[in-house]
């Protein structure tokens, strides 16, 4: 039996390599897929939250995310022959006119983390591949990001664009450093959150899951 | 005094008259002008004449030749989005450096050669022309994080940092190495003081920005005084964490964010330093009302004594009423020494 906290502090450090070896030797001990993903879901909200308060930064959130990334896809057909699915599907991307991505893919990330799959549509993202791919995908979940304050008014488009077409009713959420709630409020968005950890809470909240196992 | 004078005399500890008023103004200059960002962005002479303007407008004490991070990076081959009226930026998907064996075998632009640098070298002539002695002209170079960031791609960068430290080394010291001579182009020209832009630096936490950005912003730092111009660093961004290291660099104007409270530099940084900064660029400035805005600025201004510059946490947003930027003139202007 591998010590699956061991493994989440090797998420933690972002140490791919040890991440990597005691995922492969948790599954070559028959350890439970489940047991093995929680550990790592968790250690992600853990980055998360240093995150959050300035403990860690966004190098740190990266090299976590790839040391989870690749340990999962060690996990990957366990996962799927075990029936364990993701909770929920969610699309982001950052808005029209916008190349800013770090925020987005620390969002995506940490969504990921939590067991959400997600569609990274990228930056720079029209009104009209946001609805197609949410036609496509028929998403639980929307992220629009925006770094700019030129680039806010597509957020609001973007909105307009997906409500007007009235594509399966997904949660629409929100976020990037000039955004705020009221903005959310305004455009009719269905939350804002404004970091990556509070992005998975308003993720959970929004689509009634339950908390990080942690 | 004149606008040159007051900064200079408050940067060299002599008397002034009132609080010197440098705000960045990019977009809010060109909206200003009525011309559209792009061509701001490419012309020396629309952007001289925009800075002209808009310093004439509201008394600010200088001109300014800063226009978008992509000037360098350009002349280096990298590829470049053009928009109609926002400033160009980067396209990460084809870094320049996405394969970073190429550092090895990429030649230094010359500053002088033609390209987007030598714009703003004329940036810095002209202004220097037009504003004569009445106000200080600024120059403006990237630091070696945003630099480096803009080479490699910023997501790739921030991985180096664990991957490959000693390719992290070798692109700063190339990147300090091309600044520097833009740097000296600039102030040949006639800049009196260098900006050195390092907005990817808020990026890393203080262990890194210790290690791999703080060297190498020191000798930019050092190498601009050794040219005889003065330095204002601007990291924009949260700051908080680095505001000790980024104290020791020796720079004549610290600009901070509006995440980084001026109480805390002034902690940090010691009673010498000058501080510029810091109300927030949009929810205050742009968002706000004269009101408001005087208030936030009294606030900043007691917050960091009186070696102090007023001005915003960063670019002054396009779309500020410009009663909002008249407010801060009158503070500057209020302030009796
Ligand atoms: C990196 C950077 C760039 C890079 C972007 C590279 C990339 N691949 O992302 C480059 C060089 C290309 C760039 C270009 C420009 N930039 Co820029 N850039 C930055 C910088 C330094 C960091 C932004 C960042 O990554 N922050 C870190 C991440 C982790 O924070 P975040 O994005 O806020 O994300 C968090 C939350 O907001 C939230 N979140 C984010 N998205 C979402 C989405 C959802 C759904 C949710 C729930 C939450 C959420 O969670 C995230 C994680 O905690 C900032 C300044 C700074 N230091 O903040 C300027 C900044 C954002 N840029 C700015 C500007 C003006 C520009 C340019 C217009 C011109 C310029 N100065 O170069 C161009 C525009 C290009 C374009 N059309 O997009 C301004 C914006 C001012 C404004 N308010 O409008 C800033 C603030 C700097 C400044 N004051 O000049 N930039």
């Amino acid at each position: 039996m591998i010590d699956l906290a061991q493994l989440g502090a090797a998420v933690e450090r972002g140490d791919r390599d040890s991440a990597r070896s005691l995922t492969q030797a948790a599954i070559d001990a028959g350890q439970a897929p489940q047991e093995i993903l929680d550990a790592m879901v968790g250690a992600m909200g853990v980055v998360g939250r240093r995150f959050q308060a300035h403990e860690v930064f966004v190098p740190e959130m990266l090299i976590a995310a790839r040391a989870m990334k690749e340990s999962i896809a060690l996990l990957e057909p366990l996962l799927v022959q075990a029936g364990i699915r993701p909770v929920a599907r969610a699309i982001i991307g950052t808005v029209e006119g916008d190349l800013h991505d770090i925020g987005k893919n620390l969002v995506a990330m940490m969504w990921r983390s939590a067991n959400i799959e997600v569609i990274d549509l990228g930056a720079n993202v029209s009104p009209q591949r946001f609805l197609d791919a949410a036609r496509q995908h028929e998403p639980h979940l929307v992220g629009l990001s925006a770094l700019l304050t030129t680039t806010m008014p597509a957020i609001r488009r973007t909105v307009e664009t997906l409500r007007q077409a009235g594509v399966a009713a997904p949660r629409i959420v929100i976020g990037g450093a000039p955004v705020t709630l009221q903005y959310a409020r305004e455009i009719g968005a269905d939350g804002y959150a404004p970091d990556a950890a509070s992005a998975v809470d308003l993720a959970r909240q929004l689509l009634g899951l339950q908390g990080s196992p942690s | 005094m004149n606008g040159r004078e007051r900064v200079l005399a408050l940067l060299d500890g002599q008397p002034i008259d009132h609080l010197p008023l440098m705000p960045i103004t990019m977009m809010f200059a060109a909206d200003t002008a009525g011309v559209p960002y792009g061509r701001y962005a490419l012309d020396h002479r629309v952007l001289a004449d925009a800075q002209c303007r808009t310093a004439a407008q509201y008394d600010f004490d200088y001109v300014s030749c800063i226009s978008d991070p992509a000037r360098e990076a350009a002349d280096c081959g990298a590829k470049v989005v053009w928009f109609d009226d926002q400033p160009p930026a980067l396209d990460e998907v084809d870094a320049l450096l996405a394969d970073k064996s190429r550092l090895r075998r990429l030649a230094r632009p010359d500053p002088q050669a033609g390209g987007r640098m030598t714009d703003r070298v004329q940036a810095a002539a002209l202004l220097r022309e037009r504003a004569g002695a009445e106000r200080l002209v600024e120059g403006w170079i990237e630091g070696p994080c945003a630099q480096g960031a803009d080479l490699r791609g910023i997501n790739t960068l921030m991985l180096d940092f664990y991957d490959d430290p000693g390719f992290v080394h070798e692109l700063f010291a190339w990147v300090i190495d091309m600044e520097l001579r833009f740097a000296r182009a600039q102030i040949e020209a006639g800049a009196d003081l260098i900006g050195i832009g390092d907005a990817a630096a808020s990026l890393v936490g203080p262990h890194l920005y210790d290690a791999f950005v703080l060297p190498y912003e020191k000798r930019l730092v050092d190498g601009v005084h050794e040219m005889g111009a003065r330095v204002r660093l601007h990291i924009c961004g949260n700051t908080r964490p680095l505001l000790t290291s980024m104290g020791t660099l020796g720079a004549d104007i610290v600009d901070l964010d509006y995440p980084a409270p001026l109480d805390e530099a002034r902690q940090a940084m010691g009673p010498r330093q000058v501080l510029l900064g810091n109300i927030d660029p949009v929810r205050v400035l742009r968002d706000g009302t004269p009101e408001s805005v005087t208030a936030a600025i009294a606030a900043c201004h007691a917050a960091a004594g009186d070696r102090y510059i007023v001005g915003a946490g960063c670019e002054v947003p396009r779309g500020t009423p410009p009663e909002n930027v008249q407010a801060l003139t009158r503070y500057a202007q209020s302030t009796r020494f």
